[in-house]
């Protein structure tokens, strides 16, 4: 099934005039509701897709929005886009497309492989260059058209990873790996080398695990201590410790093209919540449980 | 003739495999029985009949007990009160808990022991700031001589228990005494050789103080449950020539209670967890391999030799025994050790008196119990303790162990060999 199929010429433009994200939404909400029957009045549609937004970002790396709502009754998936000559704050990214998708309750395997697709265009820079240079709708519709762009089957976790994500050298000290951890708000970070070879991992625990030895693992219980030298004296070890000492290079990790049931299954299985996606040896991105929740049981 | 070459080398090489732990020592014990039978040396049934159900069914109930009692926290919550008692003051601890260590161990198995308690001893010394090396050494030393008190300690005292006519009562009687008067010796061993060295400040004394121990009593109706049910299965065990019972039937009845007592939810992770399903195949695996050298006759051609070198007198037996089983035991596990023995000794009876075999067998028993801390690899619970104190960092070679467990080792040997001397002749 090709992505222009869902389409219509007069459901596309290129806009030059808005300031901020609400704007954009009014004008995808009014375009929508005056091509499509909906069951509910464009102002209720509108709130509700202003209230998901509020709930968490729509916005994907790629410079991608795709604000969405689920109509209950709406036995359809309807899809305006917008695309933006002057690209828009979303919450710190910059975004130069919004894509506005209607759907029903239940349907979200549609849904999902309609994100899948546009998001894996969003990411092909020549085609987003000559999107952005042509004069109207018609002309974008037909390019999408052109261009075959296929709904794929299964949306895989290259479509929601974090790509570029955070990583530290295996002969950093611990005190760098602390600041990282702390001022990017992260709990693991890959471990790699110069050219990008994922080497392992080292997450928050690991790095607690410094101040807590083997014998305190072997107690059933420790509630009859209340204050732990080593643990405190962390700080103490953070600047002679390097990373490869604590990190794990045995962790499982992912290929791009591994599939959210898979994706979700292994962090299940290995009671891990973030995993490294490694494609022939390189890094490439970092998947988490609550991007697969966000960008997908959430979506 | 054959038969009797085939059989020594199988339980040659499997000895060997077992030492050097080459290979797992389950695996390397199962296959060489089946090998055994394999090969036609014993009939498969034999092999199994030779198989000692009351040890292993023994074993599997204490196990469940241990997994109930460990869950109390009572164990540790004694060895932070004995620290708590002795002040804090490193010396006092490290002689409390070898009597501590001694006394858990004298009732639970000793490589269970010093799990519990060697991690405590790894925090007070970490509290008070002193090297943990010497109360690691200590305390499996400890274990391995307080093992030998009762039938329960240590498992060649099982294995012979269980083989011979001796009752749960006969073991207090012949060999508590003897471990007591070892276990003061040590202690005065121990203050020799550490008296010197530790201090700590008042400040580090204050930290352990502040122990709140009574947390870790985290069900106090479980633990009074389970009391009961212990001290019950004590009295059962101490009345088990009255009442005409096996030891095993007494202790899975307990341990099945007390399972079913603490969380009968939780019985299949006490399978899984806490029933040690390897140690009870190396035991199925040498009874097969030792019934292997009954039947082809291996074990009668020795203990005849054994009766024509040393003629009839028991006294020098018993000693040349005890010797033996301690050197012996302090370079290979006593299990395999014992399992040989048994029935080496049991062939000798028919030229001795039923009274004269008391020494022979309390000789075996204090050798291969006491002969464990004559080195590093002598028993298991040295083993696990230097790898747990490996584990944190703290490393204790083969020298740095057995220069200490061989001052102890020879204290108790001649201890014993005094004891059995002057006790049964």
């Amino acid at each position: 099934m090709y992505l222009a199929s869902y389409l219509e010429p007069h459901d596309i433009c290129i806009e030059t005039k808005f300031t901020n994200k609400h704007e954009v939404y009014a004008h995808l909400v009014e375009k929508i509701c005056h091509f499509h029957k909906l069951p509910i009045a464009d102002n209720r549609i509108l709130e509700m897709v202003i209230s998901r937004e509020e709930e968490s970002t729509t916005a994907f790396p790629s410079g991608l929005a795709i604000p969405h709502i689920r109509l209950e009754g709406f036995q359809d998936t309807v899809i305006a886009m917008c695309f933006l000559k002057n690209p828009i704050d979303f919450g710190g990214q910059q975004i130069s497309w919004v894509t506005l998708i209607i759907t029903n309750k239940t349907s979200s395997k549609v849904y999902l492989n309609i994100v899948a697709a546009l998001l894996k265009l969003s990411k092909n820079n020549e085609a987003m260059m000559a999107i952005h240079s042509l004069p109207d709708g018609h002309a974008v519709f037909n390019y999408i058209k052109k261009m075959g762009v296929e709904i794929k089957k299964d949306i895989c976790i290259a479509d929601i990873m974090i790509t570029n994500p955070i990583t530290i050298n295996p002969d950093a000290l611990l005190s760098e790996l602390a600041v990282i951890m702390h001022g990017k708000d992260v709990s693991m970070v890959p471990v790699t080398d110069a050219a990008n070879n994922y080497l392992g991992e080292v997450c928050i625990l690991d790095f607690l695990k410094v101040g807590v030895p083997d014998y305190l693992m072997m107690l059933d219980n420790l509630n009859f201590v209340s204050t732990f030298e080593p643990l405190e004296h962390l700080f103490e070890k953070q600047d002679v410790m390097k990373v490869k000492e604590i990190m794990k290079s045995d962790k499982l990790v992912l290929k791009p093209e591994t599939s959210i049931i898979e994706t979700v299954f292994e962090m299940m299985q290995h009671r891990e919540r973030h995993l490294s996606v490694v494609d022939k040896g390189k890094l490439v991105g970092v998947v988490s449980a609550m991007d697969v929740f966000k960008k997908v049981i959430r979506a | 003739m054959l038969h009797m070459i085939l059989a020594l080398v199988i339980f040659l090489i499997t000895y060997v495999l077992i030492m050097t732990e080459w290979i797992n020592k389950m695996t390397a014990a199962l296959l060489g029985g089946f090998i055994a039978v394999t090969v036609g040396l014993v009939h498969q049934d034999k092999a199994l009949h030779g198989v000692d159900w009351n040890v292993i069914f023994l074993l599997i109930g204490m196990m469940m007990v241990m997994s109930v009692l460990k869950d109390t926290g009572i164990f540790q919550y004694i060895a932070i009160k004995t620290a708590k008692f002795a002040k804090a003051k490193p010396l006092r601890i490290m002689l409390l808990m070898f009597m501590v260590t001694a006394f858990v161990s004298a009732m639970l198995d000793n490589v269970t022991t010093v799990m519990m308690l060697v991690p405590i001893a790894l925090l007070i010394a970490n509290e008070l700031k002193i090297s943990p090396i010497p109360f690691i050494i200590t305390m499996a030393i400890a274990s391995n001589i307080g093992g030998t008190a009762t039938m329960l300690g240590d498992p060649p005292n099982i294995l012979i228990g269980s083989a011979t006519d001796y009752s749960f009562m006969d073991f207090i009687y012949n060999l508590t005494p003897i471990t007591i008067i070892i276990t003061v010796s040590s202690l005065g061993i121990t203050y020799l050789l550490y008296r010197k060295g530790m201090t700590v400040t008042n400040e580090n004394r204050a930290r352990l103080m502040d122990y709140k121990e009574a947390n870790l009593i985290k069900n106090k109706k479980l633990l009074i449950l389970s009391l009961t049910v212990v001290g019950i299965m004590l009295i059962t065990f101490m009345l088990q020539e009255v009442l005409h019972l096996e030891v095993a039937s007494i202790a899975m009845v307990a341990g099945l209670i007390l399972m079913i007592i603490n969380n009968r939810k939780r019985v299949d992770k006490v399978l899984m967890n806490d029933i040690d399903w390897g140690t009870l195949f190396f035991f199925v695996g040498l009874f097969m391999i030792v019934e292997s050298l009954i039947e082809t006759g291996v074990i009668e051609l020795v203990s005849n030799k054994l009766i024509q070198t040393f003629g009839s007198d028991v006294r020098v037996t018993s000693i040349v025994i005890l010797w033996f089983s301690g050197i012996f035991s302090a370079i290979v596990d006593n299990v395999p050790f014992v399992t040989t023995m048994i029935p080496l000794i049991q062939g000798m009876e028919g030229h001795f008196t039923r009274e004269a075999m008391n020494p022979i067998w309390w000789s075996l028993a204090l050798g291969a119990c006491l002969g464990g801390n004559g080195t590093l690899i002598g028993a298991s619970a040295n083993i696990v303790s230097i790898g747990i104190a490996h584990r944190n960092g703290f490393h204790i070679s083969f020298k740095d162990f057995t220069k200490i467990g061989v001052i102890f080792t020879l204290n108790s040997l001649v201890i014993a060999t005094i004891y059995v001397w002057f006790r049964y002749f």
